[in-house]
């Protein structure tokens, strides 16, 4: 069976090693990157199943990364995690058809949960 | 240790007795006093929220981190700033100890490099703040040293920032940085930096410092005193050992060029290529530790070794210790074989088991300076190098260190030609963890076993792979990937091997070595000690390896199919980048100051923001107490006087408004229950009383036993202290703040329970213990399952529990009151019952439907 490979992009390392532990432990392929160019780079390359981004980061931000994903690949679901979470952003994010949104700290099981929903809505 | 109430309220008299402050007004003093409550709850709060977002199972970022501690910071600070008024300034040290905390703890949040001027210290000026500039080998070395009274030879540091100063004066950091840049150091690269470190000058003022410190020690241990110089690095000892990995320099005149010498050498072991691969280990990822360095004095060694305070493969009840003759890298390189000891912890450590090994060889400082290899005289090779008395004192030694570090120790020691025992490194030691848990044996017949049940197992694991007979280490690096390595020695220098080897079984060895370490490290399988099994075994051959619990190894020929790649997970501890930001909870959460009636309960002995809020709150909970017997306006406006109960429950009531019947004598012993006004407190004792809740037969205690144990005072030194003691109720006719002391447990309960539902709430509050985590765990559970059941919101983290409810009718306040007080008794009893999981929930069911048989 091939893995699902996730892609998970955070300008905090701790973030994506965190991320990348506990979705491999659950048999996902994942690739990390501490901003969005590379990423998005990789992403023109190659698809991912899920991308799991930080929505504000230096440079390049969450928003960007998401309608650059929608454009690339309509179907990989993008997932946002901030810290500086507000209903604005929130709204923001759900119109560029965002699949999740979480506060960081986010919890690890909830976050797996949703990358099941995602996957699964994407089967159907 | 205990130095009784007496002591312990020592400086609260002296001051009171002695310059007598004006007393604040009570009411002044009650407002203060809540305000430190309040302010401690909420700082508790953020604490137990730290941990859980912190504990792994939460993805969190350096900007909660940030946010978080600074509410922390402010509400410590705003919590001393009220402590000082309600003490008036008796422990204004406690301003400057928060000082000391929250500046490391900043300096680890905001990242900030190391703030230490010297840059060369001996141990007993290194005080536990100091770990990340002097490193964790030498930061343990001075805990054991200055905290515990263990016997460490003399030490100095040479410190972090000593590293840093060499690095730059020398332009070696500029080239790492930029190494850093493009992903890392190569092996070429980092063997030029090894070079630039060998031939690096090291700064004159450091030169000169430690020359300075080599004076004083050959003024103390005389001109021809030898050092072991031995790496201390960052985390060095701390999570990650790091066993083996940097090299040590035995046996070096105590002059300031061959220190020198040592120390570039031992520096540029940093760079070494197995430091490097031991830091591409997946917890390791992205490290560049800094290199303190050891400089010890060298103990003239009869018999030296290793002590496992919990082995790392038995049961936690018992502790192993390896010896060998000679200095201690008979023991740590595995390079002979050794005696082992296993022994039953407990009071007196029972010796269960003691294997003595042919020792052929042992290591002794040679004249000139370095150590050689010998061989050990005839006589001695099947002696054992230790005698029961030193067994059992290393014994005691090893589980003082656990205990004190609270956690499983490996612990290199020596014994001189004095027969004194000398600790010479203690590090964490990590236990041999199971690679598969829900895996089962193969059906035994599906493949021939080549043999069964040998040698010693270091790290549980099943494995499958090629056999590689390893003769000469040239060849480790003719490994395939995937090897099942055999070999006849161990060898810190597998390190190269270990994240690509499928396991290691090895002829001779102990499981103290340095290899032992890193294979639980790497969780890689290893065996040691299998004796001629490896003769059984052919190079290249395919087998699958189980090492279990017990019984060493079996060997089946062939793979298995569905058994490879078993290697135990890595878990979140792993990260690294985890790692160091969790690390910053070591300076915050666990709670050190566990018993006030100890001598360590002082301002002196907070390591943690958790103690500084244990102090304060104990603090001013027995200012009010003392207030009340010593302060005069308190005893005369207010009553302060024990509950007279029908059980031996030692409370004491200090009333501060309509807490108990007007009229009640000044003077009197003990006051009646129907004296009691306040509604909070009538009703925790009314629960407490219930029959049954504190009433059990099956108990082995007689009832009065049992009600001494659930609310002892601690021993009164004088007749005349009426109301020296920290079962303490502070109580108006609506208001209760009830501390109390069980055994080693403390419970709170603060509650408002007047007739607008708007202003009342209860907290509850329970921490401590002295038993071990699973048995404190257990109990929280309990309390968890009991009070979720309640209604209240609960957060808990191991062996403490918060639980609150506000914004209630008075009638239902009462009610949850009345149930708290029959757990408070309830759960008391059950201490000595609760020996598995499953008792957990049988309890609570039995506790809610109302049944406290035990």
């Amino acid at each position: 069976m091939n893995k699902y490979r996730i892609m998970v992009i955070d300008d905090e390392k701790i973030v994506g090693d965190m991320a990348k532990l506990s979705l491999e432990q659950d048999g996902y392929d994942v690739e990390t990157f501490l901003n969005a160019e590379p990423a998005l780079e990789r992403l023109r390359a190659a698809p991912f199943a899920v991308v799991v981004t930080d929505y504000k980061m230096k440079g390049i931000d969450g928003m960007e990364v998401l309608r650059t994903v929608k454009n690339l690949y309509p179907s990989t679901k993008v997932i946002m995690i901030t810290a500086f979470a507000n209903l604005d952003t929130a709204i923001e994010a759900l119109r560029g058809d965002v699949h999740d949104f979480f506060p960081k700290p986010v919890k690890i099981k909830e976050l797996k949960a949703s990358i099941q929903r995602a996957l699964s809505a994407d089967k159907t | 240790m205990k130095i009784g109430v007496a002591g312990y309220l020592q400086p609260l008299w002296k001051a009171l007795l002695g310059r007598k402050p004006a007393p604040l007004p009570f009411d002044r003093l009650f407002r203060l006093f809540r305000l430190v409550l309040e302010k401690n709850n909420r700082a508790i709060e953020i604490i137990t929220d730290m941990g859980e977002k912190m504990g792994g199972d939460y993805l969190f970022d350096v900007q909660y981190l940030r946010t978080a501690y600074s509410e922390l910071s402010d509400t410590v600070r705003d919590s001393l700033v009220h402590f000082d008024a309600l003490t008036q300034g008796r422990y204004r040290k406690i301003d400057e100890a928060f000082g000391r905390m929250d500046a490391l703890a900043r300096s680890a949040i905001f990242e900030a490099a190391p703030s230490l001027n010297e840059r060369v210290l001996y141990l007993k000026d290194i005080s536990w703040d100091l770990s990340r500039d002097v490193g964790g080998k030498n930061a343990h070395l001075a805990d054991l040293k200055n905290n515990l009274g263990i016997k460490v030879p003399e030490a100095f540091a040479i410190t972090i920032p000593a590293f840093l100063d060499l690095l730059s004066h020398n332009g070696i950091d500029a080239k790492l940085a930029a190494s850093d840049l493009a992903g890392g150091l190569s092996d070429e690269e980092a063997a030029k930096i090894r070079g630039l470190i060998l031939n690096a000058e090291v700064p004159p003022s450091l030169a000169a410092e430690i020359e300075k410190a080599l004076v004083k020690m050959r003024a103390l241990h005389g001109e021809n005193c030898r050092l072991s110089i031995r790496s201390s690095a960052d985390e060095e000892d701390g999570d990650f050992s790091f066993a083996g990995q940097f090299d040590t320099v035995l046996n070096v005149p105590a002059e300031k060029q061959a220190v020198l010498d040592a120390y570039r050498k031992v520096v540029a072991s940093l760079y070494s290529s197995r430091a490097i691969a031991y830091l591409k280990q997946p917890g390791l990822a992205g490290a560049r530790p800094g290199m303190a360095v050891c400089c010890m004095l060298m103990i003239d060694a009869v018999a030296s070794g290793v002590a496992y305070s919990t082995s790392p493969s038995g049961g936690s009840d018992t502790l192993m210790i390896s010896s060998a003759w000679g200095l201690g890298a008979a023991v740590v390189d595995g390079q002979t074989d050794t005696d082992m000891h296993i022994l039953r912890k407990g009071g007196k450590a029972e010796i269960l088991e003691s294997k003595i090994g042919r020792k052929e060889f042992m290591f002794a400082p040679v004249d000139a300076d370095g150590v050689s290899r010998l061989s050990t005289a005839a006589d001695l090779r099947d002696k054992p190098s230790l005698t029961e008395d030193q067994i059992r004192e290393l014994a005691a030694a090893a589980i003082r260190i656990e205990n004190y570090f609270r956690k499983p120790q490996d612990i290199e020691w020596a014994i001189d030609p004095e027969g004194r025992l000398w600790t010479l490194q203690a590090r964490p030691l990590r236990a041999a963890e199971e690679a598969a848990p829900a895996r089962r044996l193969p059906d035994p017949h599906a493949s021939p076993v080549i043999f069964r049940d040998k040698g010693i197992v270091v790290q549980k694991g099943i494995a499958c792979g090629r056999v590689f007979l390893l003769r000469k280490m040239e060849e480790l690096d003719h490994i395939p990937h995937g090897s099942v390595i055999v070999s006849r020695y161990d060898s810190s220098n597998f390190i190269r091997v270990m994240p690509h080897a499928s396991a290691i079984i090895t002829a001779v060895g102990t499981p103290a070595s340095h290899m032992a370490s890193l294979c639980r490290e790497f969780r890689l399988p290893a065996v040691v000690n299998t004796g001629d099994a490896t003769s059984l075994l052919r190079h290249g051959q395919e087998v699958t390896i189980f090492a279990g619990d017990e019984g060493g190894i079996t060997v089946y020929d062939g793979i298995i199919a569905g058994y490879t790649g078993l290697r135990a997970q890595t878990t979140m501890d792993d990260v690294y980048e985890f790692r160091k930001k969790r690390y910053v909870m070591r300076n915050i959460s666990p709670l050190n100051l566990i018993d006030p009636i100890m001598d360590n309960f002082t301002v002196e002995n907070c390591r943690t923001i958790h103690d500084i809020l244990r102090f304060m709150h104990e603090k001013s909970v027995i200012e009010l107490v003392e207030r009340a017997r010593y302060g005069g306006e308190m005893m005369v406006k207010k009553a302060a006087v024990r509950l007279d109960l029908p059980v031996p429950v030692d409370l004491i009531m200090i009333d501060i408004g309509e807490g108990l019947e007007a009229g009640i004598q000044k003077n009197a012993k003990k006051i009646p229950l129907e004296s009691v006004k306040s509604a909070p407190l009538k009703a925790v004792v009314k629960g407490m009383l219930a029959p049954g809740a504190w009433h059990s037969g099956a108990v082995a205690l007689n009832v009065n036993d049992l009600l001494s144990s659930v609310m002892r005072m601690p021993d009164i030194t004088t007749g005349a202290a009426d109301f020296v003691g920290y079962n303490v109720a502070v109580i108006s006719d609506e208001y209760l703040n009830l501390s109390l002391k069980f055994g080693y447990h403390y419970t709170l309960i603060d509650c408002y329970c007047s007739g607008t539902p708007k202003n009342n709430h209860i907290y509850f509050r329970f921490s401590g213990g002295a038993t071990d985590m699973t048995k404190r765990s257990r109990r929280i559970t309990l309390l968890e399952l009991i009070l979720k059941e309640y209604g209240l919101n609960l957060t808990s983290k191991g062996d403490f529990l918060i639980a609150r409810i506000s914004n209630l009718p008075k009638a239902d306040v009462e009610n949850l009151l009345e149930k708290m007080g029959r757990l408070l008794s309830y759960t008391r009893q059950l201490d000595a019952v609760l020996n598995d999981d499953d008792s957990v929930g049988r309890y609570a069911e039995k506790f809610l439907s109302g049944n406290y048989q035990l």
